[in-house]
């Protein structure tokens, strides 16, 4: 039996058609099953947690509630986020009389004395907590480093940025999550 | 007359063939699949290492033999060298449970690439990307059964790209060797030759 060559090639086509839509919606519920959960988070309340801070303090994000927090997951092995360590502190000095308080979540296996030195040694002027898996649970899974969230005043999460970005990307953020209690009010 | 329509008609179809070929996913896949790969975005890969499977190293007990393990990192990742520059960063360590009455010697790195990276373009790193070999040197004992042993342990590593770096993570290893006795044992069970025959 002779076959039409030009609906064997549409055939081929349908099927790889299929293939390649089949791996890229692969491709893509993979992708939002690593950072779905966070971006559920968008809008809503930033979960609370209670974490140790270096100097054994306990600290509570709502202990923050009122002012705009950027909260960065990090680790001592991490170098991108010792890119953004000195920016954080320039943005603290910067931002902190409108109301912005960084708060670092160390993620690491390091001791609280070696985050400790490694903060000093950064000058870091925000308090460090000492990190735990369940925490970055709850904000969906800290799959890479560095992770940061901005919650505004409101509490809520106005944004999340995964990987270093520029310093300019960042200090949009802050901006954002400044005025969000503005925006808000004026819904 | 009818010959020619037959061809003209032929000549259309192939050219109906290619232009659906190359409009198609693959023809679009096979076209952009190099560029994608180098420019995928942080966190849409996880990192991985792997480790080509490893020859059987034949070792003579009481000398030492060399087993090279070939590693191979996921593109467009990294890894820290043994001997990273940064204090805090995380090496790259084998570490070996050998068998009794096998003593690893030496796990012998390959130097990093010093290379910098766009997070932090004034500094160079020392990195492993792509291949890149680990030797490990083990020394039989003497008194050792001469057959074959599996020797296990782990890759401790931690990856990075552009962007990004994820937790440490370990790659289980194992490789075999097989022990002979040694040539010297060969030698002293042939009986010497007495240069007197004895009649």
């Amino acid at each position: 039996m002779k076959r039409d060559p030009v609906i064997l090639i549409v055939v081929a086509i349908v099927i790889s058609l299929m293939l390649v839509f089949g791996i890229q919606k692969a491709r893509h519920n993979n992708s939002s099953s690593s950072l779905g959960g966070t971006s559920k988070l968008q809008g809503q309340l930033a979960p609370d947690f209670s974490l140790a801070s270096l100097d054994g303090k306990t600290v509570k994000l709502s202990d923050f509630r009122g002012k705009a927090v950027l909260l960065n997951f990090w680790a001592t092995w991490c170098e991108p986020c010792k890119i953004e360590m000195p920016w954080f502190v320039d943005l603290q000095k910067k931002y902190g009389p409108q109301g912005l308080q960084v708060v670092g979540v160390a993620m690491d296996d390091a001791s609280p004395k070696e985050i400790g030195e490694f903060a000093q040694k950064m000058s870091v002027n925000y308090p460090v907590l000492v990190g735990k898996e369940s925490v970055g649970d709850q904000y969906g899974g800290i799959p890479y480093l560095p992770s940061t969230f901005y919650i505004g005043r409101d509490g809520k999460v106005v944004d999340r940025v995964f990987g270093l970005v520029s310093r300019s990307e960042i200090e949009n953020n802050i901006q954002k999550a400044l005025g969000q209690q503005g925006q808000v009010a004026q819904r | 007359m009818f010959e020619i329509g037959l061809k003209l008609m032929n000549a259309s179809r192939t050219l109906v063939c290619v232009g659906l070929f190359a409009l198609s996913p693959i023809g679009f896949s096979a076209i952009g699949i190099s560029a994608s790969a180098q420019d995928f975005p942080s966190g849409s890969r996880t990192p991985s290492v792997t480790m080509q499977p490893p020859e059987i190293v034949s070792i003579h007990r009481g000398h030492p033999g060399s087993v090279q393990l070939q590693f191979r990192i996921a593109s467009g990742f990294h890894i820290n060298s043994n001997q990273p520059k940064q204090e805090y960063l995380k090496k790259t360590e084998l570490k070996l449970d050998a068998p009794t009455d096998i003593a690893i010697e030496k796990v012998v790195y390959p130097d990093g690439e010093d290379r910098s990276f766009p997070f932090a373009p004034d500094e160079k790193l020392s990195v492993y990307s792509g291949d890149f070999p680990i030797e490990v040197v083990v020394r039989p004992l003497k008194t050792v059964v001469p057959t074959k042993y599996a020797i296990h342990g782990k890759l401790y590593y931690q990856a990075c790209d552009n962007a990004a770096c994820y937790p440490p993570k370990q790659f289980p290893v194992s490789f075999e060797i097989k022990v002979l006795k040694s040539a010297n044992e060969h030698k002293k069970r042939i009986p010497p030759q007495s240069p007197h025959t004895h009649g």
